[in-house]
């Protein structure tokens, strides 16, 4: 089989893999070699669906001896199958590198002959760029579960970032879709990786030189809509991995229908907007110092779909508003909608020049359609309604791709409500 | 109150700046000669470049105001707009008087002109770094073709230089004819065409393997064209191979 054919077979294999980004890593070029990590992360290209091209993102290969019935590449599936050499992928990852086409490798792979086997594979690869490219470039490595935990030390130090693969957001879920997969299986090789981080953080402040191990940290991907769990159980669980497991990034892929026999019910289109809307509230963790207790409760514990997250909180919240932007501190300007992290920033630098009135906000970034609600600006209030919920639900929502846009806007509305969120 | 002509160089610029500094003569307005040679040159005084005088002016900033405000200026001279100077030396005065703290003063008009204009530069020099493709001409010779709005060879060089240590390569604006060369160990911005190197092709061979790479990545349920317009504008798709 030619290159071109296991390009075509492995990429497609690999594209519902969603933690492509190159961030968080900041590895050096050295001794004129090739390559040198971006800490913030590059996109290179943009695929047809939108999403970011960082990484060469490919499977070694998608021959699987498990059967997990969400999975396109489970070994009951009829599907044309491939298999690399290390070298060959080594081979296409220097020379799409050389060409700017991509910050590096993502590698994942099904699990051919063993887990043990597989990871071994993947290393081998790694291995070769790093000690014979002399590559610094960006790597992406999948822990493969199962496989043996000095196999997944060895791979960490070839690779900036690792990652386990939650897959489903319960045990149950797992039983019932991945049976070959077990809790522990998963636990294991993340509990062990952020082990391993710590450890290398001690010991880095007692020698000068420690080798890296995996610098960018560890992600974890989570399928959305397969599975009867809600938003509250999925955040509340992100959550959980970012405090107690430190995870860099807890991503979310919507299910989409791969199967062609039975027991994935009625599901027949990927819940993308539900998806956003976590992605929302995941931002909402990590940079603007929410709980999920705040955002989601036993009572209402799906997001509405039609506002935003943040708009939603602050909408059960509405005692706390209006804040007047000239004197809310920092933490409370940044829960006000229509305010993001940087404008945030701003409005405090530029209130020490002088007071704000209503015209700067916008220079200063202000989203007014969404903030206008929420805010005074030196006493006055500037939304053209009273602050009750549904007048500004109403005012909100009329404008629905304002609301509504990103990932979603090709999709009409419609279709939208009928198939969100999806739960079986 | 007068115009000052300069030869369009940032140093040129930047003794500009001294001069009239030390000649206590606000400009009405600044002219690259490489734009307005016929024009303006009866009415304006024309300033020769002088390095140690834009040296100065360069640690002033930096001291004065901030390292900061150094690079949003270059930034903003590098727009290539013929208000840009003009806004610059206010920004330059303004900085003066009120020093690192102005850019807190996001509300002035130079202010904040200053920093979207900079913005906008940085931006498509970040837009430059993700979206240049190079083609393998000649056995280790790498050529990038690219024409951006602004002139951002020199933001965008180190940036490849670091990266590719171990290969030479050229990156040419077709716009302004200029090729930044990188020969393994520095870089230089100069004045050449490129016609007889650029009609030697890249064998191909990996620009089939990334077309193929990029057309399976995709998810067709989640097709969203409008999504990859934004982030790929299409003025730039005639460098992109994938666009190809």
């Amino acid at each position: 089989m030619d290159l071109l054919e296991k390009i075509r077979i492995l990429a497609d294999a690999a594209k519902y893999d969603v933690s492509c980004s190159s961030s968080g890593s900041d590895r050096e070029n050295k001794n004129g070699g090739i390559g040198n990590a971006a800490f913030y992360g590059i996109c290179h290209s943009w695929s047809e669906d939108g999403r970011c091209i960082s990484l060469l993102k490919i499977l070694f290969t998608n021959i699987c001896i498990y059967d997990c019935s969400y999975c396109v590449n489970r070994c009951s599936n009829d599907v044309e199958r491939a298999i690399f050499t290390p070298d060959e992928l080594a081979d296409i990852t220097i020379n799409f590198y050389r060409r700017n086409y991509i910050e590096g490798l993502f590698l994942s792979s099904a699990v051919y002959k063993s887990p043990d086997y597989t990871m071994e594979l993947l290393i081998k690869t790694v291995k070769k760029l790093r000690e014979e490219y002399n590559f610094n470039g960006y790597i992406h490595l999948k822990a493969i579960p199962g496989a043996d935990v000095n196999l997944i030390r060895l791979a960490g130090l070839y690779a900036d970032r690792m990652s386990v693969n939650i897959e489903l957001p319960s045990e149950k879920s797992l039983k019932l879709l991945a049976p070959q997969k077990t809790k522990e299986s998963i636990i294991k090789p993340m509990s062990f990786i952020h082990s391993q981080l710590l450890e290398k953080s001690e010991s880095k402040k007692l020698m000068r030189h420690t080798d890296k191990f995996v610098p960018a940290g560890q992600t974890t991907q989570l399928i959305i809509g397969a599975t009867p769990e809600s938003d509250r159980t999925i955040l509340k669980l992100s959550e959980n991995l970012y405090k107690y497991y430190d995870l860099k990034r807890v991503y979310y892929s919507a299910y989409i229908p791969v199967f062609n026999g039975n027991n994935l019910l009625g599901v027949s289109s990927p819940p993308l907007l539900r998806e956003h809307r976590l992605y929302q509230a995941d931002w909402l963790l990590r940079y603007y110092n929410f709980k999920a207790d705040e955002l989601l409760t036993e009572e209402e514990p799906n997001f509405d779909v039609s506002l935003d997250p943040k708009i939603n909180w602050a909408m059960k919240n509405l005692n706390l508003f209006p804040v007047e932007v000239n004197t809310a501190d920092y933490n409370m300007l940044l829960r006000v909608p229509g305010i993001g992290l940087r404008t945030a920033k701003r409005i405090v630098k530029a209130r020490k020049a002088a007071n704000l009135n209503y015209d700067s906000l916008k220079k200063l970034g202000v989203v007014l359609k969404r903030a206008k609600y929420f805010i005074t600006c030196n006493g006055k209030y500037y939304g053209e309604c009273e602050m009750e919920k549904d007048k500004i639900k109403n005012k909100l929502t009329t404008n629905k791709n304002r609301i509504l846009d990103g990932q979603l806007s090709i999709f009409d509305i419609n279709n939208k409500f009928k198939n969100l969120p999806i739960i079986v | 109150m007068i115009n000052y002509i300069f030869d369009g160089t940032f140093d040129g610029l930047m003794t500009v700046v001294y001069e009239s500094y030390y000649s206590h003569q606000h400009p009405n307005d600044i002219f690259s000669e490489v734009n307005h040679q016929i024009n303006f040159l009866g009415h304006g005084v024309f300033v020769a470049t002088d390095i140690d005088k834009s040296d100065k002016v360069q640690n002033a900033i930096t001291t004065k105001i901030s390292k900061e405000a150094l690079r949003n200026i270059y930034y903003v001279y590098l727009s290539e707009l013929e208000s840009s100077y003009m806004l610059i030396y206010k920004y330059v005065r303004l900085g003066f008087k009120i020093g690192k703290k102005i850019d807190y003063f996001i509300q002035n008009d130079v202010v904040h002109e200053v920093t979207k204009l900079s913005q906008r530069v940085k931006h498509e020099a970040y837009k430059m770094i993700e979206l240049i493709r190079f083609k393998e001409v000649k056995k280790g010779l790498f050529i990038a073709k690219i024409h951006p709005d602004y002139n951002v060879l020199p933001i965008i060089m180190p940036h490849f230089a670091e990266r590719f240590q171990d290969q030479y390569f050229i990156i040419h604006d077709e716009k302004r004819n200029l090729s930044a060369v990188y020969d393994k160990k520095a870089w230089i911005i100069i004045d050449m065409p490129l016609e007889n190197i650029s009609n030697m092709k890249d064998t191909e061979d990996y620009e089939i393997l990334w077309k193929m790479y990029h057309k399976s990545i995709s998810i067709e349920e989640r097709k969203n064209l409008r999504l990859q317009r934004q982030h790929m504008p299409k003025k730039y798709w005639d460098m992109l191979t994938e666009k190809q």
